[in-house]
């Protein structure tokens, strides 16, 4: 029972329990059978840990994974363009803003659209795996970057928001058009699926793994 | 090891568990836990108010920033020009029924709904009431935060202004500039907002000033 090796006493070693949708802090009871545990100030469930938030993360990641392919090999954009459809995929549309010398704005998409889906899919299986193997060091930083990936995880919606826009404000009847295409439906879902993975992850379970 | 601690002097860390003597802080200083640098609070100044505020004009802005058109493009001699529903409705009329949703979901729906829902937790709080509901108003709040997208919303618009900038001549109309304001007061407000300190009074209840009758509805209350 505790961390032995820092003396430092978490919670569950002290029967206390988190609630993690108001912080109170509660004196344990196992609840009667068939019953929830519930918050006194707020009325949410309390648990020590979030039930089973592994199982449920591997879910996620991996529909997240399933869906990460079609995502990127689709095209996410139909451009007419004096009548005749032109497609193009996310990374087309990165390549573009290169070619065209807008840098900065390349960079945003290509962080956004690719690189941050990318970093949070490889950073939940590292954690999922460093759990299952008991990985015992870098706590602190695959703590800082579970945070990180709760907070980038949004900021993926950015390139379907501007196809959504472009989409109503490009609309030059023959001459110009932009649409989506069928990459959007599949992208949009990496994002969700991503973003309920890191939910649904418990990180206190990196801690116990540790223990 | 004590067996008893008590649950209401110490607090524990959401990400790592470590129980920890309370200690308060100042306003706008934060507590930090010393084993995975995790922020445990941070109190703000006179934050209701502030907070009451910033809903308010939130939600004053919110019909126009997202009815009004945003930008209107021309180009050879023919004008587009495009609100923020105009903007789903249209991957929805193309068949795009989920991207559709979770775009109206993220910019239009999560936002008023959270707006709506501290307009409601902070004004109760400011008038001394508690009704029953008012926990699972802000538990709905803190649990729909992420899911509102608005400031990546506004990053958006300012890509598709550079894509489309060499191609067509653009107009900011009103709607842009609504917009802008609902992104800051919205952000605004979720950073003026003190999470623990609005649970605490919901705990505690505190009673109205100047109010004699009030101790009487309080016990009544509690039944
Ligand atoms: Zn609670």
């Amino acid at each position: 029972m505790g961390n032995s090796e820092s003396g430092l006493l978490t919670g569950k070693d002290a029967g206390l329990v988190l609630c993690l949708e108001c912080n109170k802090v509660l004196q344990y009871e196992e609840p009667e059978e068939g019953c929830l545990l519930l918050c006194p100030r707020c009325g949410a469930e309390v648990h020590f840990r979030k039930p089973d938030s592994i199982a449920r993360t591997w879910a996620l990641v991996v529909t997240a994974v399933v869906l990460y392919f079609p995502a990127n090999m689709l095209p996410m954009m139909r451009v007419d363009f004096m009548g005749s459809p032109d497609y193009s995929t996310i990374m087309d549309g990165i390549i573009y803003f290169f070619k065209e010398g807008y840098y900065f704005v390349g960079s945003v998409i290509l962080t956004a659209s690719i690189l941050v889906p990318v970093f949070k899919i490889i950073g939940i299986i590292l954690i999922l795996c460093s759990i299952h193997f008991r990985w015992k060091r870098w706590l602190r930083h695959k703590t800082s970057m579970l945070k990180f990936i709760e907070f980038i995880g949004r900021w993926s919606m950015l390139d379907v928001f501007v196809i959504a826009l472009l989409g109503v404000l490009v609309n030059f009847g023959f001459f110009t058009s932009i649409q989506a295409a069928d990459a959007a439906t599949y992208f949009t879902g990496v994002v969700i699926f991503t973003m309920l993975a890191a939910i649904n992850f418990d990180s206190r379970l990196l801690w116990d793994a540790a223990d | 090891m004590e067996d008893t601690v008590d649950p209401d002097k110490v607090i524990l860390c959401p990400a790592c568990d470590l129980l920890l003597e309370k200690v308060s802080a100042a306003p706008d200083q934060s507590v930090i836990c010393p084993r995975c640098a995790t922020k445990l609070y941070a109190p703000r100044n006179n934050s209701l108010n502030r907070t009451l505020a910033l809903t308010i004009t939130g939600l004053i802005l919110f019909a126009p920033a997202n009815l009004l058109p945003l930008l209107t493009m021309e180009a050879i001699g023919i004008e587009d020009s495009g609100s923020i529903v105009e903007s789903f409705l249209g991957l929805y009329e193309k068949g795009y029924y989920f991207v559709a949703v979770m775009v109206m979901l993220t910019s239009l729906v999560i936002p008023l709904i959270k707006l709506g829902l501290l307009l409601n937790v902070t004004l109760c709080l400011r008038l001394r009431r508690y009704p029953e509901w008012l926990p699972w108003a802000f538990r709905t709040y803190l649990n729909l935060d992420e899911w509102g997208m608005l400031e990546v919303y506004m990053i958006g618009i300012l890509v598709t202004i550079i894509k489309m900038y060499h191609m067509a001549h653009i107009h900011y109309d009103l709607g842009f500039y609504c917009f802008i304001g609902l992104l800051i007061s919205t952000l605004g407000s979720s950073a003026a907002m003190d999470e623990h300190h609005f649970w605490e009074m919901m705990e505690t209840r505190p009673l109205p000033e100047n109010d004699p009758g009030a101790e009487l509805k309080r016990a009544g209350m509690h039944g």
